[in-house]
């Protein structure tokens, strides 16, 4: 029995193990890393990052992928803070706006891809350039600005809590509920598993995917708006990185790229894993081209532990 | 008679949980063709991986021509002259039939150039010895399973193997292309090749094996001449008992009440005009060669493909808006003809796979309800005699007829009115097979109407209340099971005998 479990959950367990470690080392080998400062500096870097990566967990579980992501987070950062310019009242209005076209765009890709059969990865390239390129032509450089209290968001606290720590918590646990409990998590792996099988039980495949792909970018405009509250204005290039970045921290957590295998769960000790490791490098002054060779590696050597546990 | 050339001396193989292997002897001889048989998990694989050096036995001895030897790797039985084909065969389908037989070891020119004229020249002679006109330019993907099923031989020959293993051969080949195949093996006996043969297809072993080697629960249940025992013995020894009546008794249906019927269904390319009905309580087998239309049609009932034409009228209401979802809600349950890829979802458990199509019962509100789900698991592995360690087990480590139980499980767990079957007992041993038929006669009596599709003619004529014979799309004819010939059936099959247009009864 507890063989079982442990090969059941085998995935998660291996990353929550190289995560104490990384903590162990990272720990011993600085003295800055340990210190609340630090600490609350690197649990508000998770927020932004953590979105997207839950984001990603979905779409991937259905065996498909979103790269549309990253420029879906630069969008909401750009027009929230463009459109605001900084007025108390364009808050909610701007932010309703905002979430309702980041869901839109999920819609467009969840539907082209279950109505056409036209591979995730294409489908999300092409809705990524079309962003990317709408983004640019608003505008070519950082841009607008928030009122003081649209700050909140990144820099406030809720019973000293970084409020950007219990967002992300709440996100998690709900993301979590609704794979683990929930019709539509179940469906959310069946359809990954195989997808001919969930569509003969009389699962709307097409559906869920549709779902999938909204889950997505609603979780990069919360990215997008976590950025722009942090740095106070929108930046159109700022997503770029979470188109990959998103994906790596699912793929340490042992979700599996063709679906059906995976969670929320091992994805979380994924990201505290990229966030640390890139702290941890930074307070141990190693320049970021190092920072992309240690990150690759780690990716590369999780992912071939699950491949030879699976043997 | 010539010595053994291969002998396994007292094979014994533990997996977690399972001995596989317990003390199994077994010994081949030059020039003779030998079966393997025994139901699935009987251990028949296991054994064969050993030999084929994919396995290393816990304990036993393996004189291979008189030596002692272990191997340690599948290339190092090759070398040794090994080889196995299996059901899943390992070709490339886009490259030439020449390239894959000699794949990894193609004659080269100098600088590692491949020498072409050679090659083509080496495979021409092996297929010439096997005595098959295929054509050596041709790509894989574009020849039949049959012609795939030769080059794999001809690959275990460009090996200089001469112990050929096959892995139920025939579970991929029927009819003309199956004689090919004996003609095949017959060739390679007299060559002195030591064939083994797995296979549960009693017929077959009788056909082309000297002598069979049977297997139960990972025993020996022991060796004998094919030419010294008949049929009834061979099964008593595979299932443990005699199975004197393999299907079980109809009953008479009292009133015909129509559940299904269909009229001038058409779909472009696969369904032609079909018109037929299904009562309550009766089973309908529908018969056909391969390519007859006949899981085109099951999908067209089911909902899982649309039709261009027609009407399809599930108790007395017309179905509109046909979808895999609608047919579960309306209770039409559609077991699969191939269990391993759109049977089950293989990474999911066996709990999770038993109530997919009925969590819209199983859930509250939006969640799914924990510990009713677990009930009803618990109720149908009980029910179906499922073989799991706990219903927690991911259903890609049951054997092949429990899977088929799941799946059945699965689809009576639904408020069943009408369940199609697709080839229900392809790949499952004999006492599973039997549960199977039991199981659809009880369903049936209970008030379910069947529609079976089967290529296995005993298995229509003995479970159907009434047989539909298809060809190219259309419907040949009906037959009562009394009146039925498998020659007969298979007159229209090939679509030289056509009896009626309207097949309602």
């Amino acid at each position: 029995m507890r063989i079982g479990l442990l090969k059941r959950h085998s995935a998660v367990f291996i990353v929550y193990v190289i995560l104490a470690i990384l903590i162990l080392t990272t720990g011993l080998l600085s003295d800055v890393f340990l210190t609340f400062r630090n600490l609350e500096n690197l649990l508000r870097q998770v927020a932004p990052l953590g979105f997207v990566s839950v984001g990603q967990t979905f779409a991937i579980l259905t065996a498909g992928i979103d790269l549309s992501i990253g420029s879906v987070v630069s969008m909401t950062s750009v027009l929230t803070t463009g459109m605001i310019e900084g007025q108390q009242q364009l808050v909610l209005p701007v932010l309703v706006l905002v979430f309702g076209l980041a869901i839109l765009i999920g819609f467009i890709n969840g539907t082209i891809i279950s109505k056409t059969g036209v591979h995730p990865l294409i489908v999300t390239l092409g809705m990524m350039s079309v962003v990317q390129g709408g983004i640019l032509l608003y505008t070519k450089a950082p841009t607008g600005s928030v009122p003081i209290s649209y700050d909140f968001v990144a820099w406030g606290n809720v019973w000293k809590i970084p409020f950007p720590i219990l967002l992300f918590a709440s996100v998690a646990t709900i993301a979590i509920i609704f794979l683990r409990l929930t019709v539509f998590g179940r469906y959310v792996y069946a359809t990954g598993g195989n997808e001919e099988v969930a569509r003969l039980s009389g699962i709307k495949t097409g559906r869920v995917k549709t779902i999938v792909y909204m889950i997505c970018s609603f979780t990069a405009a919360l990215t997008g708006i976590m950025l722009a509250s942090r740095m106070g204005m929108g930046d159109p290039l700022v997503g770029e990185r979470y188109m990959l970045d998103s994906i790596i921290p699912v793929l340490i957590g042992g979700t599996r790229l063709t679906g059906g295998v995976g969670g929320v769960a091992g994805t979380i000790g994924g990201i505290f894993i990229f966030i640390i490791l890139s702290n941890a490098l930074n307070l141990l002054d190693v320049t970021a081209y190092w920072q992309w060779i240690v990150e690759g590696l780690v990716v590369i050597v999780s992912v071939s532990l699950y491949f030879r546990q699976k043997r | 008679m010539s010595k053994n050339i291969v002998e396994m001396h007292q094979i014994t193989k533990a997996f977690p949980g399972v001995l596989a292997l317990d003390s199994v002897d077994f010994n081949c001889m030059q020039g003779e063709v030998h079966a393997l048989v025994g139901e699935n998990g009987a251990g028949k694989s296991t054994l064969m991986k050993i030999l084929a050096g994919a396995y290393r036995p816990d304990s036993g001895r393996i004189i291979l021509r008189g030596n002692d030897i272990a191997f340690h790797s599948p290339r190092e039985a090759q070398r040794h002259g090994i080889s196995i084909i299996y059901q899943e065969f390992n070709l490339i389908p886009d490259l030439s039939v020449a390239e894959n037989i000699f794949l990894g070891r193609e004659p080269q020119k100098r600088m590692g150039f491949i020498d072409n004229t050679s090659l083509s020249e080496k495979a021409q002679s092996l297929l010439e010895d096997l005595g098959v006109a295929i054509d050596l330019g041709m790509r894989v993907s574009e020849l039949g399973v049959a012609q795939q099923q030769m080059i794999e031989i001809a690959k275990a020959l460009s090996l200089n193997a001469d112990i050929i293993m096959m892995d139920e051969p025939s579970a991929v080949v029927s009819g003309k292309e199956l004689e090919s195949l004996f003609r095949i093996i017959r060739t390679l006996k007299a060559n002195k090749k030591a064939i083994i043969y797995i296979s549960h297809r009693i017929d077959e072993i009788f056909q082309i094996a000297d002598r069979a080697t049977v297997l139960k629960d990972g025993k020996l249940v022991g060796t004998v001449q094919t030419s010294d025992v008949d049929k009834p013995k061979v099964v008593s020894m595979m299932v443990g008992r005699s199975l004197s009546e393999t299907f079980p008794q109809r009953k008479k249906l009292k009133q015909k009440q129509e559940v299904l019927a269909l009229k001038n269904v058409s779909r472009e390319g696969f369904l032609k005009d079909i018109s037929f009905n299904v009562h309550k309580g009766e089973i309908l087998g529908i018969a056909g060669l391969v390519g007859a239309g006949r899981s085109e049609l099951a999908r067209a009932i089911f909902g899982a493909d649309p039709i261009d034409m027609g009407e399809i009228i599930l108790k007395e209401k017309i179905i509109k808006k046909s979808s895999p979802k609608n047919s579960i809600v309306s209770g039409i349950g559609f077991v699969t003809e191939n269990r391993a890829h759109d049977g089950l979802i293989h990474s999911l458990s066996l709990r999770k796979n038993l109530t997919l199509a009925i969590l819209e019962r199983v859930k509250k509100w939006f969640y799914i309800r924990d510990r009713y789900e677990k009930e009803i698991s618990k109720q149908s592995v009980d029910q179906f005699k499922i073989i799991t360690p706990s219903i927690e087990q991911e259903v890609r480590y049951l054997s092949g007829g429990n899977q088929q139980k799941v799946i059945l499980a699965k689809w009576i767990n639904i408020n069943l009115s009408l369940l199609i079957l697709d080839e229900p007992t392809r790949g499952i041993d004999v006492g599973t097979k039997s549960e199977v038929y039991t199981l659809m006669r009880r369903l049936a009596d209970q008030g379910t109407a069947i529609i079976m599709i089967s290529s296995e003619l005993p298995e229509i004529i003995g479970m159907s209340d009434r047989i539909l014979v298809m060809h190219d799309g259309e419907i040949m004819g009906v037959v009562s099971p009394d009146k039925a010939t498998e020659e007969g059936i298979l007159m229209m099959a090939t679509g030289q005998k056509r009896t009626i247009n309207k097949a309602e009864g």
